[in-house]
């Protein structure tokens, strides 16, 4: 009884460390459990891959730093596909924090495939406005961005000639980390504009997507650093990228950690019952 | 007036973009693509409220010495050295806010202030979750059929566990966030109408004026 | 083990555990971190917005390429200022009548078509649907949950005999609703502590590769 007693006031602090260790050591020592990729993964890996060699993906980069575990690796792995597959990729975003993290994305994985800045990968930056941006862009990219992120005119980068507006964009793909989002795309891209859009989101607010899924309202659905790593898998089965998977190496951790929440809650409750039991 | 001239703004300009939305007369998408011209450019002043709140918040806690007020002349600086190392060098991929501010500062503040949740939830969990009624004692059932079946040591476990778990995904879990989804809508149409017509007016904030 | 040389690394190592040594206790270095936060957010903030919101949108087309009539959204924009003046703070009520009544008119059709209409259609039962027993079934228990829930938020009868039935069956989904979202919430907590700690031991420590 004492020992569920002392179970049940257990200083947090101790908690934290068991926490931390369990999920510190899979990733020192990996447990080899691997991933494989779920059919919303399929789906929109699917999608992309289908939009014909010289056509554009629109990637919106709607997340700041404290989703980039998430979302980031998503990011590089659209990315990477897209080069693989001679698709242009044209990067904007609806958050602020986000900026940093489009750049370095911009930056880091376009020369691994020999591609160009201006010709084949375009970010246009952040713009406040949320639904008049989207609005915007379904009419005229470069009335609502007349220069990109850095200051250069659209109309000197190359890529842009073809791309005038939403329309002329096969997909968009919204990497979201909340509110403004892929609800906001969905709201005034596709209600307005038709467009077909895919997601990957914070596996937070990855159950409330289901139900655009279902309606077909989203091509495919990347829940998480799961998601992220699911589409890694993909590139890498099919041969458009050898890169280092982060989300892949999080997973036996990420595994391990669900395993540890469990059984803390389970032990917790046991304590609880028992307790309760022989106090009445 | 003070309170008349901005609710029949709202009104009108409300119900121009309602109607607008239906109406492709290159007169409507001319008069569509000017307001969202200007919407955008008023929506970037908004920024205003949020920095003028934090400069008049720490500045007066520094004012009046109050305790910790050695921390608002940290928040007071790096937003001022921030800010003119911004405005000086510019956002391109070289300039010293991303390799100075952004990537040194920001990312490992805003990443590791999220990361910290993931322990509270563990303790929370342990300490809080109790699986007292039926239907708690359910929604522990689908988290944890969730949590596993979304991890490869489900698969490990039971090769049918993230089926079962992209079932319940697909399908209750559809249904309850659709019904959720038709309520916050149509909350969402409703309070969007009242402050249109106004009715909900409590965006002009109070006092005599 | 090969530790980072690098100055920026080091800088995010250290404001890393600073952040993270308030799970020990709350300290004046958690306190320096979180304020350096702020500021910096605020600062970077304000950069970003300036340079790819206010200078191309504003001040090039008015200043640089002669447009008067974006005086008018200048004009709406200042108003925002006026809110730390007493005496004509109520001006800002014509910059947000401006907003709301644009962003409302604007989000009520698209709110309508995407939340209400596309999910109506998306619950309907249709010919589709006998293709597979599997897909049948699911579709019929989606739509009797979705159904039920909604019946669950009516508030405006008291919950009795048939209603009571289709509330409670309601609340079975949202329970299960509300586990398959705490299960995905234990992974996103979880993935953003795996993302700072593989910083710490793969870019900082070098202990990962």
């Amino acid at each position: 009884m004492k020992f569920f007693q002392y179970l049940l006031k257990i200083d947090r602090r101790i908690i934290y460390i068991i926490m931390g260790l369990l999920v510190t050591l899979p990733l020192v020592k990996p447990l080899g459990l691997g991933v494989t990729s779920g059919p919303r993964a399929t789906r929109l890996f699917e999608a992309v891959d289908s939009i014909p060699a010289g056509k554009t993906l629109l990637i919106s980069v709607d997340f700041d730093p404290a989703s980039m575990p998430e979302l980031y690796p998503m990011l590089t792995a659209l990315m990477r596909h897209a080069f693989a597959k001679n698709l242009k990729v044209l990067l904007c975003g609806l958050w602020p924090t986000g900026m940093g993290l489009a750049i370095k994305a911009a930056t880091d994985i376009p020369p691994e495939y020999g591609k160009k800045y201006g010709e084949d990968v375009v970010y246009l930056g952040y713009k406040p406005g949320v639904d008049a941006v989207i609005l915007g862009m379904g009419e005229n990219i470069k009335n609502v961005y007349p220069y990109d992120y850095a200051g250069r005119s659209l109309d000197s980068l190359p890529m842009m000639r073809d791309v005038q507006r939403l329309r002329d964009i096969p997909m968009i793909v919204a990497l979201s980390a909340g509110t403004p989002g892929y609800s906001d795309w969905l709201a005034y891209a596709q209600s307005r504009y038709g467009m077909k859009i895919g997601t990957g989101l914070t596996a937070v607010s990855a159950a409330d997507a289901y139900p655009f899924l279902q309606s077909g309202q989203l091509t495919g659905l990347l829940a998480g650093m799961k998601g992220a790593a699911e589409y890694e898998v993909l590139v890498q089965k099919n041969n458009y990228s050898k890169a280092y998977m982060p989300a892949v190496a999080a997973m036996d951790s990420q595994s391990l950690a669900h395993v540890v929440i469990m059984i803390l809650v389970i032990i917790g409750n046991i304590a609880y019952f028992v307790t309760r039991k022989r106090r009445s | 007036m003070k309170r008349n001239i901005p609710l029949a703004i709202c009104l009108g300009m409300g119900i121009l973009m309602m109607v607008q939305f239906f109406v492709p007369h290159p007169i409507s998408v001319g008069f569509y693509d000017l307001t969202t011209k200007w919407v955008r450019i008023v929506a970037a002043f908004a920024l205003v409220l949020g920095v003028g709140s934090f400069v008049m918040y720490h500045s007066e806690k520094l004012r009046r010495r109050r305790p910790g007020w050695f921390y608002s002349v940290v928040a007071l600086v790096a937003a001022a050295v921030s800010t003119v190392v911004g405005l000086a060098w510019g956002v391109k991929q070289t300039s010293p806010l991303q390799n100075y501010i952004f990537t040194p500062l920001l990312v490992p503040l805003n990443a590791s202030m999220f990361a910290i949740l993931a322990f509270y939830m563990a303790s929370a969990a342990y300490r809080a979750f109790r699986a007292r009624t039926k239907e708690s004692a359910l929604l522990l059932i689908a988290a944890f059929i969730v949590m596993l079946g979304m991890v490869p040591i489900g698969a490990a476990i039971w090769h049918k566990l993230p089926d079962l778990a992209e079932w319940i995904l697909s399908v209750p879990n559809m249904a309850a966030k659709r019904a959720i989804t038709f309520g916050v809508a149509l909350g969402g149409i409703a309070t969007a109408l009242k402050v249109i017509l106004g009715i909900e007016r409590g965006w002009l904030g109070g006092g005599k004026q | 083990m090969h530790i980072s040389h690098s100055l920026p690394t080091w800088v995010a190592a250290i404001l890393t555990i600073g952040i993270f040594s308030f799970l020990w206790k709350d300290n004046p270095f958690y306190k320096f971190c979180e304020h350096l936060f702020v500021g910096v957010s605020i600062g970077y903030g304000i950069a970003v917005t300036w340079y790819n919101g206010v200078y191309p949108d504003l001040v090039t087309p008015l200043f640089r390429q002669g447009k008067p009539l974006y005086i008018i959204p200048l004009v709406l924009g200042l108003c925002y200022f006026c809110r730390f003046i007493p005496k004509v703070s109520w001006l800002i009520r014509f910059p947000m009548a401006f907003v709301f009544g644009w962003s409302m008119g604007v989000a009520i059709p698209a709110t309508f078509q995407t939340s209400i209409i596309k999910q109506i259609q998306g619950t309907l039962l249709t010919p589709a649907i006998f293709a597979r027993w599997d897909v049948l079934l699911w579709a019929i228990i989606s739509f009797v949950g979705v159904i039920c829930t909604v019946f669950y938020f009516f508030f405006s009868r008291e919950h009795k005999g048939a209603l009571r039935l289709a509330s409670q069956t309601g609340v079975v989904y949202l329970m299960v609703g509300f586990g398959a979202s705490f299960g995905y919430t234990v992974m996103a907590r979880m993935s953003l502590l795996i993302g700072r700690l593989q910083f710490i031991l793969r870019d900082w420590l070098g202990v990962i590769h």
